[in-house]
């Protein structure tokens, strides 16, 4: 199971992005600048997207679902119950994992973007897929969403998962670090060695390598033990 | 085409050709081919075809009920080809300019201003048409009646949030009407030509159309 990105050349006007590499089994984090093509990458290896140039070979993968930065697009049911059941899930067990009890009657529409992105995320997250891509998963959520969100994501085990983000400071746990620098996809490697050539690493983790102190992911978690490692 | 204003005045005349005679909309149609590299603004408003088929459902339903449903749907269909055309030409910022031009500092600038935003709108509610059917297909809701209505929801959902953001920052940047605007458009021997060219057609259309009445008294 991988998806294969063979030269591949995405270009908007003067804008251009170029992609090579082989995305395996496991999370995929890949980080980069608001505007540096991390959507269009996201579109491109859910098959949405043409390359201007190159191909991508997406291999022994029979079922693929993308999370788009805008958690409306998705919706598909007139209340929080039919959009629980419109993907296939039963909303006793969604709705109060996500604090959403008792608003099973409401409009989708009526919830706050915060509110809607992690519904729509719980959803996401529940079902199997062998290529899940999430294309900004932690806009407007808060600190306590954005960890639920990284929990979640880090007991993922099945199949790959490619998160497109430009988060700053709470991760999932990852196995891989891509990033989108001048233009192009870079692959920084496995972790924890991918940590030093980060380019666009947060400022907590630079800092933390720069004093000798390597943390072994980039949980929460892993970063508190490290920093209060003597 | 360059000018908005020859464009715009283009648009208008042959769409009430097509609109009043179904050889306006014929000769209309003969313009539109010539002129407006069909193929490229067909490939970019993809969103035209589903509203080509809603047109013709409604038009069988008319020529089944009471007639007239093909007349309809080819003069409705020349129109909306038309207006597809002012949109594939639109430069940013020209509808301020037009709306200045025709009607002053006041309600000319409103008029342009809300023109320019309506043309945004229909930008993004382009993008969003295509991310919200690209959401449903990977959910596995196949593309229908029933598929259409949450599409409309959550698009003119988007759409009324959006219009309440901008009022809400206009009104906290201190708009209160009006504005200061000096119009400038650019006319090319090409905008002359092509304006020609559909008065000519027009005239033919309306010529026709008057033998044949005569004919037929």
């Amino acid at each position: 199971m991988r998806i294969v990105l063979d030269n591949v050349r995405a270009t908007r006007g003067e804008w251009s992005l170029s992609a090579s590499g082989t995305i395996h089994k496991g999370i995929n984090l890949i980080n980069g600048p608001v505007g540096s093509g991390k959507s269009t990458l996201a579109l491109m290896l859910a098959g949405l997207f043409s390359p201007a140039s190159g191909h991508i070979r997406r291999e022994e993968i029979s079922s693929l679902m993308i999370s788009f930065q805008n958690p409306e697009y998705h919706i598909t049911g007139s209340t929080l119950e039919e959009e629980c059941y419109s993907w296939g899930l039963d909303p006793c067990s969604v709705l109060p994992s996500v604090n959403l009890t008792g608003k099973k009657t409401d409009s989708p529409l009526r919830l706050s973007r915060g509110e809607l992105k992690m519904l729509h995320l719980a959803l996401v997250l529940a079902g199997h897929y062998d290529l899940l891509i999430l294309d900004e998963p932690f806009s407007s959520l808060d600190c306590s969403g954005k960890e639920r969100i990284c929990r979640s994501l880090s007991e993922r085990s099945q199949g790959i998962t490619v998160i497109f983000t430009h988060e700053q400071t709470t991760f999932p746990r990852v196995d891989r670090i891509w990033e989108i620098q001048g233009g192009a996809l870079l692959d920084r490697g496995n972790l924890p060695e991918a940590l030093g050539h980060w380019y666009y690493a947060p400022k907590v983790i630079k800092k933390l390598i720069s004093s000798g102190k390597t943390p072994k992911n980039i949980t929460p978690a892993d970063l508190l033990e490290v920093a209060c490692r003597t | 085409m360059q000018d908005v204003r020859i464009r715009i005045g283009i648009a208008a005349i042959l769409s009430g050709a097509a609109f009043f005679t179904i050889e306006g909309a014929l000769a209309a149609f003969i313009w539109w081919l010539v002129i407006s590299h069909p193929l490229e603004v067909l490939k970019r408003i993809r969103v035209v075809f589903p509203i080509i088929i809603m047109i013709v459902f409604f038009s069988i339903i008319m020529e089944i009920t009471g007639g007239g449903g093909l007349a309809y749907s080819i003069r409705m269909i020349v129109i909306l080809l038309i207006g597809m055309w002012v949109y594939c030409e639109h430069r940013k910022g020209e509808f301020l300019h037009l709306g200045t031009w025709l009607f002053g500092d006041r309600g000319g600038f409103e008029l342009g201003m809300l023109a320019e935003m309506g043309m945004q709108s229909l930008d993004i509610l382009s993008s969003d048409f295509l991310q919200i059917r690209q959401a449903q297909e990977l959910k596995g809701v196949r593309w229908g009646v029933r598929s259409l209505i949450p599409t409309g929801i959550i698009l003119v959902h988007g759409t009324l949030r959006r219009a309440d953001d901008a009022a809400e920052l206009m009104a906290v940047r201190g708009y209160t009407r009006g504005g200061t605007f000096c119009p400038e458009f650019t006319t090319t021997t090409r905008d002359i030509l092509e304006s020609l060219f559909a008065l000519c057609m027009v005239i033919i259309s309306f010529v026709i159309a008057s033998e044949f009445f005569i004919l037929y008294r």
